[in-house]
């Protein structure tokens, strides 16, 4: 049970990172990021090839790049690079100021992609098949750990990063350059008009989201220890979404609460089920469970359980700190 | 190797990987031109396309069922979505992304719920290939030479109805300006189950050529093909049903040869690369002075 409740945590964790991470940039600043699932993947790659050492001897029987045998922090950290990076990249082509639902689309079609790209060349990241056997952090050194207290520590580490990010959100919440991203998520033209240099703050937000993805994969793949593609589907963004959606979009504690009601109802309840049907059925019910309870919130509560918070501004307001700084 | 004779067995190739897209991406570009709704779960109706052709010919109904069953399946899908899902969302919000947040949650639903019941697995899909034809440097067979005859007639029928007609007329009134189509008494409602059933009967259509093609088919089949309809529909511009034929050629000639000359799995980023630099390239996309017209008509 201890062993269970501290895999769950452990999830919870990850998943909260992730949503916090996509909320930055479909919160925040309205990018319809659809392909976030990749950024978290990127994570995972790095994490692993960085900790796997080379390809060759004990792991001959898996082919990848850049085999290297790093310390621990540091392949999180390059994880947490690799997810910058790549949003970078994948920022500058998909949202040269493209309509919003068009950006969507190219998102999605990019996840897509990525998926087919990796499944298909097995000399990336050993294809399908995926990685397996990453090291889990500092196992040598915490060797005097039971598994069980093992697994409370990794949690608690992840408490710790999970707490950090929430710190640095809300003092990033408090800013002029979060206030400026709403703005030009509100009304991208008037905030243009005020000089916002619109397509530059949505970037450099799609970057850092894209650096919480790539970290919050970096901790869950040093945890199970394998990474394949079929553990990234264009879909799981989706169960992401769900929880940020169903929380409250663009309010920190909205979205702790949707991934926590997403973690207890498609983590915890199906794993007491009986098992029923062909194995692999239950998955997919859940899937089809997700998209049925997106259309009810779309429909219902379209600003989710906890609503973002109303900002004012002006003589009836506080006084506002920083305005000058955006 | 990669010698010109590979490259020109590609070029074949590609022609009929264009007649298939190019059959759905006329469906696509039909739909988002009138409605404005970028429709993700129009992929898993070329699926339920492909799975209803594949259930007629299960059950020994014969080869003009099997075909005909395809289309009928995607029309009825798709109107059914439209006529109560989509119109639900549409009179409560009536933004195009949030419209795109609904599509996508259909798309989810369907895709598992084939993929539920068909338990995972792919099915293998018979049909009459016929002998192989040379033309010219090209080596086809009869069907593939059926598939691309078939994109052409609905081509044609397609251009035809649009301009020659009364309701095509109409049509393409309501896609430039909804508003002012509905003042000078444009009927709208009929209009619109017009569209739906069209786009979604050529979305079956595309699930049957497509299946015909590949010969297999599983539940992800036709959301992956959908990474080809999308780039040709916006690439051909919105309603343009002999744009999106001509940007299908481009697409399913430049997928093949890049599957030719590097691997198979780099045909599709090749499709998203034509996507991108065309997104970039063409103003309609773009925000521009901010007139994107952001209503939908469902």
């Amino acid at each position: 049970m201890s062993y269970y409740l501290s895999t769950v945590a452990i999830y919870f964790g990850v998943d909260l990172l992730a949503a916090w991470g996509l909320n930055m940039q479909f919160g925040w600043a309205g990018v319809p990021n659809f392909a976030f699932i990749i950024f978290q993947a990127i994570g995972a790659y790095v994490t692993a090839v960085l900790t796997l050492g080379p390809d060759t001897g004990a792991n001959s029987y898996q082919h990848y790049v850049l085999g290297m045998q790093l310390p621990f922090p540091l392949p999180l950290l390059a994880a947490a690079a690799a997810g910058g990076v790549l949003s970078l990249v994948i920022g500058i082509i998909a949202m040269a100021r493209l309509r919003r639902d068009y950006q969507a689309a190219v998102f999605l079609l990019i996840a897509l992609i990525a998926t087919q790209v990796v499944s298909g060349d097995v000399g990336l990241f050993n294809g399908s098949n995926g990685l397996a056997g990453v090291p889990q952090p500092l196992a040598g050194t915490l060797s005097s750990l039971s598994l069980s207290e093992y697994q409370w520590a990794y949690a608690g580490f992840v408490a710790v990063v999970c707490v950090i990010t929430l710190l640095f959100l809300r003092r990033l919440g408090r800013s002029g350059w979060q206030r400026a991203l709403r703005a030009s998520r509100d009304d991208e033209a008037a905030a243009g008009a005020l000089g916002l240099n619109v397509a530059a703050l949505r970037l450099q937000v799609f970057v850092l989201g894209g650096a919480i993805a790539g970290l919050s994969g970096g901790l869950l793949v040093s945890f199970i220890t394998a990474w394949s593609p079929g553990g990234w589907g264009y879909a799981e963004t989706f169960a992401i979404l769900t929880g940020i959606i169903l929380g409250g979009v663009a309010n920190n504690w909205g979205i702790f609460l949707g991934t926590f009601l997403v973690q207890i109802v498609f983590v915890e309840v199906p794993s007491f089920l009986p098992e029923f049907g062909y194995p692999g059925l239950i998955d997919k019910l859940e899937w089809i469970l997700i998209g049925f309870m997106w259309l009810t919130v779309l429909l219902l509560r379209p600003r989710g359980i906890i609503p973002e918070r109303r900002y004012k501004a002006g003589i009836d307001a506080a006084p506002q700190r920083n305005v000058s700084r955006v | 190797m990669v010698t010109w004779n590979i490259i020109l067995q590609a070029v074949g190739f590609g022609l009929v990987t264009a007649a298939i897209v190019g059959i759905g991406s006329m469906g696509f570009t039909l739909q988002f031109g009138v409605t404005n709704i970028l429709n993700i779960s129009y992929g898993n109706i070329l699926t339920v396309g492909a799975f209803a052709a594949l259930l007629a010919q299960q059950a020994h109904l014969g080869l003009v069922v099997t075909i005909i069953a395809a289309p009928v399946a995607g029309a009825v899908a798709t109107w059914i979505l439209a006529r109560t899902v989509f119109a639900a969302f549409a009179r409560r919000h009536g933004g195009a992304f949030d419209l795109i947040l609904v599509t996508l949650a259909c798309s989810l639903i369907i895709q598992f719920s084939i993929d539920a019941a068909a338990q995972g697995q792919s099915f293998s899909f018979s049909f009459p290939v016929g002998s192989t034809v040379h033309i010219g440097p090209f080596v086809f067979t009869v069907l593939s030479l059926g598939l691309i005859a078939t994109a052409a007639v609905v081509l044609g029928l397609l251009m035809a109805a649009l301009h020659l007609t009364r309701m095509g007329k109409a049509l393409r009134a309501l896609s430039t300006d909804p508003k002012l189509a509905r003042a000078c008494g444009v009927p709208m409602r009929k209009i619109l189950d017009l569209t739906w059933l069209v786009s979604g009967a050529l979305a079956g259509l595309a699930g049957l050529v497509y299946v015909t093609n590949s010969l297999t088919v599983d539940a992800g089949a036709g959301l992956n093909f959908l990474v080809l309809v999308i780039a040709a529909a916006l690439l051909g511009g919105a309603g343009s049903p002999i744009g999106a034929v001509l940007a299908a050629l481009v697409v399913g000639i430049a997928t093949e040869v890049v599957a030719a000359i590097g691997g198979s799995y780099y045909s599709q980023a090749a499709g998203l690369a034509i996507l991108a630099v065309v997104l970039v390239a063409r103003p309609t996309a773009r925000t521009w002075g901010g007139t994107v017209r952001d209503e939908v008509t469902v």
